[in-house]
């Protein structure tokens, strides 16, 4: 109809003619955007708009200036050849630099680049693999993270932004409950991987991306066994207290779970990534013990997590580590957890250690109703370090049947407290510090014969154990039948005027203790350095990752990250770290600031438009 | 090839000339100061400025206890000033470009220019380096501001990208003003030609959102013909070969299209 119009008096209607394509398209836009659906009106407003401005142009070009109608069309023919060819040349050049991107990141740290580990898996990817991101609108810095992962291999990698709302049948295939999920998917759809959840609290990480791609495309298996038998949290959905939220986000990581009953059989798995002990209420037999130390030693990794109130006998075990369980309750009086309902007895964290489990945390929350905290001592040979670390304003209560919860001097511990400790050894130093804790060692293999049958009788003969000094450490460890037998108990006090090394050749008595680290020096030699690490991660709270509680905040994030780490996979990519900006002040002295805001405001815009009057005024 | 870098200086010199006579430009250059001053003050030094809002998050976060990231205050002053600047050259540039060949053909000496023995390409970059630096000189007083600020930044802050920000801004100033250029030569109408140059810039500008709904090869296209997002890049402080080929693809459009237009006028004249 526009065209119709100006057919007849063109010329006469060409001014008239410029603001209706740009109005079209405007109107185009907005509608667009603010429906937020592209259907065949605004799109097709937004095209005839530019349509009609292109002929508009067009028209405004040949009439205006006589283009076509004067002088030859040779010279308009070469003009539009010459323009064509200037934009095909212009269009080349910007396609082939945009298929061989060259980037230079001017920034201090870096922050748009990623890092070299990212990089290599990126580009050497055996297979397409796209993520798909259940999300309504793509935030920018996830934008740009993809972004930069696409660019790497454009062909093997690219992403998907899906409203879950929308796309309903894809949600559904992917098993989508809630917004911000993010998939790892192989193009053919075969394979699918649960990446992580974004929301504005934790933005999508490079860490996370990269560490979740490698176990996409590694066939390597991580078998994770949960310990039963001694009160453990149970995995199966529907009883009490049980992780089968934990047990299903560990599937969704690829881990295999297994649980593990060490009555039924004595040795651990050979297959076995990562032990789990989560929230043990009843004393592990010593030959369990014996079993995870002897797991330990060939290069294991132990989750524990230990309620408060409960004694699983792990004393000795962890004494090895330099970490011991305080009798106490944390108590956060710091009245942050108030904030979001949680008592003082609810320790609500937010400071975090520097660790490849919490490096991605810094400002979020975990919570841990009714946590135990953890006295660290250092201990050669093995790496501390505290993850989870309490308030301020927190103490270690030891009394918590009061009726009201105040920090009492003398019995009670100062916060900040550690609630959760990750720590690694060496198994080759290991073998050596084996050695100095030597009645528990050497008694073992008797202990674990009798054991079972006497457990209780400890009472009876405590004079005796006050005698041994390990056993005034720690008065609940249960040596009441080795003290009974006393060719040991009566050489230990002499041990103890002297050295404990020196008790060490006792040790090599045990024919357990001594296989083993031979064993480890053996394979060590061969294997690389990973398997050399025993790892633990302690944490005094079972809790947190129980259904209900492992869905919030970052409760379950500190549960598959402790698992992740220490399972031993993608060790590069766990520990790329995120892009931090320098932390940096503007310091400015107020009469500065105030100079330069009047500078800004008002004598710089002063001086233009005095100039401008000055010179209008002389110009007149 | 000397005549011709003469006959381009002449044409630079001339315009550049015009341009400090003109009170019209120092009415340009007094707005341009007013509005980005006052977006420089709100953003820095004001109550919901970043310092404030800055100091006032970290206080916050002391009471409660958690760790905030940290925060780079010079670098995101840096993003949010220049950000804000380019939107306002956006307003201010179709208006330093719109009369540039209308003005001439107003007056009627285009027709001189057409038939000069000066090539029209010469005078077309003659023009746009003229007007470029013109911009240069408005936007400098504002760049002198801003390192008053950052020199009380803590640690100091190195200069790359701070740099490297303004010369995007040059950069994006001399594409629009380049597609001004032409606009302007189509046309006798100052008025006409500031409007349409305004359209296509913003057009351009938000070109993206556009192609974001089509998608496709043809929406990557289209998103590469966004001026924001290449602007967006260079002032984060990332270089990218694209970018740089877009912008100079955008000018030296400008220029040949300006050429040929005038061109075609001088074919007309003959």
């Amino acid at each position: 109809m526009q065209q119709n119009n100006k057919s007849s008096g063109l010329t006469k209607l060409i001014p008239y003619g410029f603001p209706i394509g740009p109005l079209l398209a405007i109107a185009g836009l907005s509608a667009g955007l603010v429906s937020g659906n592209w259907g065949p009106i605004p799109t097709g407003l937004v095209v005839g708009g530019i349509a009609v401005f292109i002929v508009w142009l067009l028209l405004a070009l040949m009439f205006a200036e006589g283009f076509w109608n004067k002088r030859s069309t040779e010279v308009g023919t070469n003009a539009a050849i010459s323009t064509l060819s200037i934009l095909v040349v212009l269009g080349l050049l910007n396609s082939i630099a945009l298929r061989n991107p060259v980037r230079l990141d001017l920034t201090e740290s870096q922050r748009f680049t990623l890092s070299p580990q990212s990089q290599q898996i990126v580009k050497n990817l055996p297979q397409p693999v796209t993520v798909t991101i259940f999300d309504r609108a793509p935030n920018p810095s996830d934008l740009e993270l993809l972004q930069n992962y696409q660019q790497q291999a454009p062909q093997q990698f690219d992403f998907r932004y899906i409203d879950p709302e929308q796309q309903i049948s894809l949600a559904q295939q992917f098993e989508v409950k809630s917004f911000g999920e993010v998939y790892l998917n192989s193009r053919n759809g075969e394979k699918r991987q649960f990446v992580q959840q974004i929301n504005p609290q934790s933005r999508l990480t490079e860490a996370k991306l990269t560490s979740t791609l490698e176990q996409f495309i590694s066939d390597r298996t991580y078998t994770v066994y949960f310990l039963q038998g001694h009160g453990e949290r149970p995995l199966e959905a529907g009883s009490p207290g049980s992780m089968s939220e934990a047990v299903q986000a560990l599937e969704e990581s690829n881990f295999v779970t297994e649980p593990l009953n060490l009555a039924e059989r004595t040795e651990i798995p050979e297959n076995a990534s990562v032990i789990v002990a989560a929230g043990p209420k009843q004393p592990l037999f010593e030959g369990e013990i014996e079993a995870l130390k002897a797991y330990l030693n060939r290069g294991g990794s132990l989750l524990l997590l230990i309620d408060p109130e409960t004694n699983p006998q792990l004393g000795n075990l962890l004494e090895e580590w330099g970490v011991q369980l305080d009798d106490a309750l944390a108590i956060d009086a710091s009245g942050s957890g108030r904030l979001v309902g949680l008592g003082p007895a609810i320790p609500l964290i937010s400071n975090y250690g520097n660790h490849p489990i919490v490096r991605d945390f810094s400002n979020g929350y975990s919570f841990y109703p009714l946590a135990r905290p953890l006295q660290l001592e250092e201990v050669e040979g093995v790496e501390q370090t505290p993850l989870l670390i309490s308030a301020q304003e927190s103490w270690a209560e030891t009394n918590p049947e009061q009726q009201q919860l105040q920090f009492d001097p003398e019995r009670d511990r100062r916060g900040p407290l550690t609630l959760g400790v990750a720590l690694t050894r060496t198994v080759d130093e290991a073998a050596d510090s084996q050695l100095p804790t030597p009645p528990e060692a050497t008694e073992s293999p008797e202990a674990e014969e009798e054991t079972e049958a006497t457990e209780s009788p400890e009472v009876t003969e405590s004079p005796e154990t006050t005698e041994s000094p390990e056993a005034t450490e720690s008065p609940e460890v249960t040596e009441s039948p080795e003290v009974t037998e006393s060719p040991e108990a009566t050489e230990s006090p002499e041990a103890e005027e002297e050295t404990e090394v020196t008790e060490s050749p006792e040790a090599t008595e045990s024919p357990e203790v001594t296989e083993s680290p031979e064993a480890e020096e053996e394979t060590a030699e061969q294997t690389p350095d990973l398997d050399k690490q025993a790892r633990m991660v302690v944490i005094g709270n079972s809790e947190f990752a129980a259904d209900g509680r492992f869905e919030l905040q970052l409760n379950g994030d500190v549960f598959l990250n402790s698992v992740n780490w220490l399972s031993k996979q993608n060790e590069e990519t766990l520990s790329i770290r995120p892009k931090e900006a320098t932390r940096r002040r503007i310091e400015m002295q107020p009469a500065q600031a105030r100079l330069l805001a009047w500078m800004a405001i008002a004598i710089l815009p002063l001086i233009g438009f005095s100039a401008a009057a000055l010179l209008w005024w002389k110009q007149r | 090839m000397g005549t011709i870098v003469g006959n381009i200086i002449a044409i630079y010199r001339k315009e550049l000339q015009s341009y400090f006579q003109s009170p019209l430009a120092y009415a340009i250059a007094g707005i341009f100061w007013l509005l980005s001053g006052f977006f420089f003050v709100a953003i820095l030094l004001g109550p919901e400025g970043i310092v404030q809002q800055v100091a006032m998050m970290e206080a916050q976060a002391q009471q409660m206890g958690f760790r905030v990231p940290p925060v780079d205050v010079a670098y995101e002053f840096l993003q949010m000033f220049l950000q804000v600047m380019g939107s306002v050259s956006l307003f201010i540039l179709p208006i330093l470009s719109m009369g540039l060949y209308a003005e001439e053909r107003k007056r009627g000496t285009i027709e001189l220019l057409a038939t000069s023995p000066i090539t029209n390409w010469s005078v077309a970059t003659g023009k746009l380096l003229g007007v470029v630096t013109f911009f240069a000189t408005i936007v400098a007083p504002l760049l002198g501001l801003e390192a008053i600020a950052l020199s009380a930044a803590n640690p100091p802050m190195p200069f790359a990208v701070p740099l490297l920000g303004h010369l995007g801004l040059i950069l994006l100033a001399a594409s629009v003003l380049s597609l001004g250029m032409f606009i302007s030569s189509l046309t006798d109408s100052t008025i006409l030609s500031a409007i349409l140059t305004f359209a296509l810039v913003l057009f351009l500008w938000v070109i993206d959102l556009l192609a974001n709904s089509v998608g496709g090869p043809v929406g990557d296209a289209l998103t590469h013909l966004s001026l924001l997002k290449h602007y967006e890049n260079l002032i984060k402080g990332v270089v990218d070969l694209s970018s740089l080929i877009l912008f100079a693809s955008y000018i030296v459009l400008g220029v040949f299209l300006s050429a040929q237009s005038i061109d075609a006028l001088r074919f007309q004249q003959s």
